[in-house]
């Protein structure tokens, strides 16, 4: 007991004003939520159509696997676990993504009417407004579904190793870093150009290529979807993890190319605010 | 939609790495079934008439209801223009993905015939497009059902697979349906793998579904305009 209260450090002025301001922090992404939670209930019929729609998309997709696996037993030398095994986790992504940066989605109004500069002028760091303020309770539910059928799998089919599942983690989390980072990018493409809506859909039309393992693509579009734009990074690497079969040079290239390129979309960030006029009357 | 052609023509392509044959379907058979199916898809698929719900949602649509033109004509005619800028960036797309990839087309065949399923494709898409629009007169909640028939069309009508790779029963099921009119019929009369079993039955359903479509979208018309309100501005 003395040893401890020898070795405690006190917390320094810095320290807990950082703590306070996470808490803070903590509390408005709360309140954000619970707004966002709010609204989701509002349009109840809606919520369902879409929910309908989202659950009939990854149904026809299993469908679809299925049908081809039935007449073939591999693709690219992947059988049909280690498939569905990319399809979750590209499922598991995508839909953290909306759960978390919904509110990307919403950016462009806020720019052409000049509402950015009541969001900037506020007392928290605009990304808790702009990037995670408007979480998608819809996605929240179907994100239970995804991990359960891809734990199923995993354990029924591979016979679930703890070591690789925690590096599975380890890369899940790896490709988070790169989906803020893309999203992050669009936000500083809105703020200079006023444009979100296409910026957006193209990037999601460019994630749905990970859908399936890079494997499955030829030279040149397997290198430029690996190495420029990183979706095999993001989608197949931590799928690859799990199973066993990434090699430590792609492993560490990822963690690299995650690391840099939500360093880099930090400094356009800070680039685009520096372009941004206000539209506002 | 250049993307979610490169991603079916990759996988199909995959698919017949170490295999000449998908069920009845050669390879060049099934890839050019994709590639022409994304092709008709964008012209059949593309539509100004979302726009619509939004209109009847915030009033806008009495500046419509006032000028001397056919509302359905005039949508139907924004639709067509739409769909050929969408059409050239959608070949060019596909002239991409041939050169570049080395994809083998097949030389269209049954030109008559594809023009007949084709043009009844693009009716019965209008005047689908066109009641999901409707809708707004009874509800703002005119997004949602949208995306789900979005997501529903392309996967029932044939727009990553043939539907005939179906089991019967479901494929059967499908025929009834208006969905395998819009893009899955033209694009395998194309590659010339339409079933002459069923080839009158398939041309008389679905000028039944563009007939049945119309006289719904105008009976939705009609009874909306009726309950159709809004404050003035």
């Amino acid at each position: 007991m003395r040893l401890w209260a020898k070795r405690a450090i006190p917390w320094s002025k810095k320290d807990v004003i950082r703590t306070l301001n996470l808490m803070k922090n903590l509390k408005i992404f709360y309140l954000l939520a619970l707004h966002s939670l709010k609204t989701t209930f509002q349009g109840r019929v809606g919520a369902v159509f879409f929910l309908l729609g989202k659950i009939v998309r990854v149904a026809f997709i299993f469908i679809f696997i299925a049908l081809v696996f039935s007449r073939t037993n591999l693709i690219k030398g992947y059988n049909l676990n280690q498939i569905l095994l990319f399809y979750l986790t590209y499922n598991i992504i995508d839909t953290l993504s909306q759960i978390l940066y919904r509110e990307v989605y919403r950016f462009r109004p806020l720019v052409v009417s000049g509402g950015f500069d009541l969001i900037l002028l506020k007392p928290f760091h605009p990304f808790i407004r702009i990037l995670v303020g408007g979480m998608d309770f819809l996605d929240a539910l179907l994100i239970i579904p995804y991990i359960l059928a891809a734990l199923y799998i995993y354990i029924t089919g591979f016979h679930g190793d703890f070591i690789h599942f925690l590096i599975y983690l380890a890369f899940l989390f790896n490709s988070m870093l790169l989906v803020t980072a893309f999203h992050i990018i669009v936000l500083c493409i809105g703020i200079i150009t006023s444009e979100v809506d296409h910026t957006i859909m193209i990037y999601r039309d460019i994630t749905s290529l990970g859908r399936f393992p890079m494997d499955i693509y030829k030279e040149p579009v397997r290198g430029l979807f690996t190495f420029i734009i990183p979706i095999g990074v993001m989608m197949t690497v931590p799928s690859q993890a799990l199973m066993g079969i990434l090699s430590l040079p792609i492993a560490v290239f990822s963690f690299l190319v995650s690391c840099s390129l939500l360093g880099l979309s930090l400094l356009f960030w800070q680039f685009a605010l520096k372009r941004y006029q206000s539209w506002g009357g | 939609m250049f993307l979610n052609l490169l991603f079916n023509f990759f996988l199909w392509t995959a698919v017949f790495d170490k295999r000449s044959y998908f069920g009845s379907y050669p390879k060049d058979g099934l890839i050019s079934y994709i590639l022409y199916a994304n092709l008709i898809a964008t012209f059949v698929m593309g539509s100004r008439t979302a726009e619509i719900g939004a209109y009847i949602n915030d009033g806008t649509i009495i500046n419509m209801l006032l000028k001397p033109v056919s509302f359905f004509k005039y949508y139907f005619a924004r639709d067509i223009a739409d769909k050929v800028m969408n059409i050239s960036f959608a070949i060019f797309e596909l002239c991409v993905v041939v050169v570049l990839f080395n994809a083998h087309l097949i030389f269209p065949q049954n030109p008559l015939l594809f023009v007949v399923f084709f043009i009844n494709g693009v009716l019965i898409s209008f005047y689908i497009n066109l009641m999901l629009s409707f809708l707004g007169f009874w509800t703002p909640e005119i997004w949602a059902p949208r995306f789900l028939f979005t997501m529903l069309v392309f996967f029932v009508s044939g727009s990553y697979f043939p539907l005939n790779l179906l089991p019967g029963p479901i494929y059967h099921v499908l025929l009834a349906t208006p969905f395998p009119y819009l893009f899955y019929l033209p694009a395998q009369t194309l590659t010339g793998h339409i079933d002459s079993s069923l080839l009158v039955i398939q041309l008389i359903a679905s000028y039944a579904w563009v007939f049945l479509l119309y006289m719904l979208s105008k009976k939705m018309w009609n009874s909306g305009n009726k309950s159709f309100s809004f404050f003035g501005r």
